[in-house]
């Protein structure tokens, strides 16, 4: 004979069972929902890790960032807190205003969307690479966007061997922006727009034709706008 | 690696604390973020906003709370919040919408849900893997206990001892939540 409790789990598991109160099926059923919800079961992505610690790292780096000391207010003489106040720029100060203003009209001009034109971004070595850093600016150009990385603590590949660059988007589709050999000092290249594609990864991989991503990945960043 | 200790080597963006803090709670975030969001690359990007909210906020956390759900709530807000900007963005009429969207079935959860989700999704993973097998075959791809069988190429007895065992424990761990 059946216990409470064996009603409970064999209805739980799926069972036709006849003992149980409209409140206990109603109770289980929310659990079945949940036992049968997407949620429960799937995983993330194997490179999220490296990405949260990346996105923590560039957090971190901005943080500690020195901050410019506040300018004192200069002291006023008796005299300002009496006169009307006038506009006080010399030439000088106007020339540099309406330069500044030249320039501002040019890259508005230049520009077919009010994003930022730049994006900086702090990459962090993978459990494959754990000891591999370095940052990276992301510039907006005619050509597209270049990326400069700089990155230590990635060993030279030769041989048959290389880095690949990759962008992905929110959906994960995955961009190529170019490969090499050392990460030092790269230029790489982007036709996607960093403004959707801001994940950043480099994989290590063969040079037997196979253009897909390893899956090797030895760094990683997210690419955040630079205001 | 303490628990005091792990949580000021966090809050320092020290890698392997916030390894260590992914790893035992990562997968729950993401559980979470999937269960307000539908689609993996947005709860991918909500996990990422968490973890940074958490790290941000790590100073003023009460240390006598349990760091679960505390990331629970954040992942929550954070998963709103993009699913209220997704929806700012996909300005479709709703008829143009394919009923099994996303955005149309995966509504904001309330917090007591979105605890529930956090807490099956942690005594799932508590089970042995065989019996976790069966649960995910049986649950979420509707399978009967024959195709189960056939499948893992086990006995039909077989599948129903480990479904009974693991309803057992899931059983056990989960009766609180209706308390």
């Amino acid at each position: 004979m059946s216990t409470p409790d064996d009603d409970r789990i064999s209805y739980l598991a799926g069972e036709p069972v006849d003992a149980l109160t409209p409140q206990e099926r109603a109770e289980l059923d929310e659990l079945r929902t949940l036992l049968e919800s997407p949620a429960t079961w799937e995983e993330p992505d194997s490179g999220l890790e490296d990405l949260v610690v990346s996105a923590i790292a560039a957090e971190a780096q901005r943080a500690t960032a020195v901050e410019p000391a506040p300018e004192k207010p200069k002291a006023q003489s008796i005299w300002s807190r009496w006169r009307p106040r006038r506009p006080t720029l010399a030439f000088g100060g106007l020339a540099t205003a309406a330069a500044a203003i030249a320039v501002a009209v040019v890259i508005a001009v230049g520009s077919n969307t009010a994003q930022p034109l730049q994006f900086a971004m702090v990459v962090s070595g993978t459990s494959l690479a754990p000891g591999a850093h370095g940052n990276a600016t992301l510039t907006k150009t005619e050509s597209g966007w270049r990326i400069e990385l700089a990155a230590t603590g990635l060993p030279h590949l030769a041989n048959g061997r290389y880095y690949q660059a990759w962008l992905k988007n929110s959906a994960g589709i995955l961009v190529p922006v170019g490969t090499f050999n050392d990460a030092k000092q790269v230029t790489l290249w982007s036709g996607a727009p960093v403004t959707q594609f801001r994940m950043f990864s480099v994989t290590e991989q063969l040079a037997n034709g196979n253009p897909v991503s390893s899956g090797r990945r030895v760094l990683v960043g997210i690419a955040h706008p630079v205001h | 690696m303490q628990e005091g200790d792990l949580r000021a080597r966090f809050r320092q963006g020290d890698p392997d604390a916030v390894r260590s803090v992914y790893r035992s709670h990562g997968r729950l975030v993401y559980a979470v973020a999937y269960r307000v969001l539908g689609d993996r690359g947005l709860a991918e990007e909500a996990t990422q906003l968490t973890f940074v909210k958490a790290w941000r906020a790590a100073q003023s956390f009460d240390e006598s709370r349990e760091l679960g759900p505390w990331l629970a709530a954040i992942a929550r807000r954070v998963a709103i919040d993009l699913y209220r900007r997704e929806a700012l963005r996909t300005a479709d009429p709703i008829e143009s919408v394919p009923a099994a969207d996303p955005s149309l079935v995966a509504a904001p959860q309330s917090a007591e849900a979105i605890y529930d989700v956090w807490e099956v999704r942690q005594a799932v993973a508590e089970l042995p893997a065989d019996e976790q097998e069966v649960v995910r075959l049986q649950h979420l791809d509707g399978f009967t206990h024959a195709q189960i069988a056939e499948r893992l190429g086990v006995a039909v007895g077989t599948v129903k001892s480990r479904s009974f065992r693991a309803h057992k424990r899931l059983a056990t761990m989960l009766g609180h939540l209706r308390e």
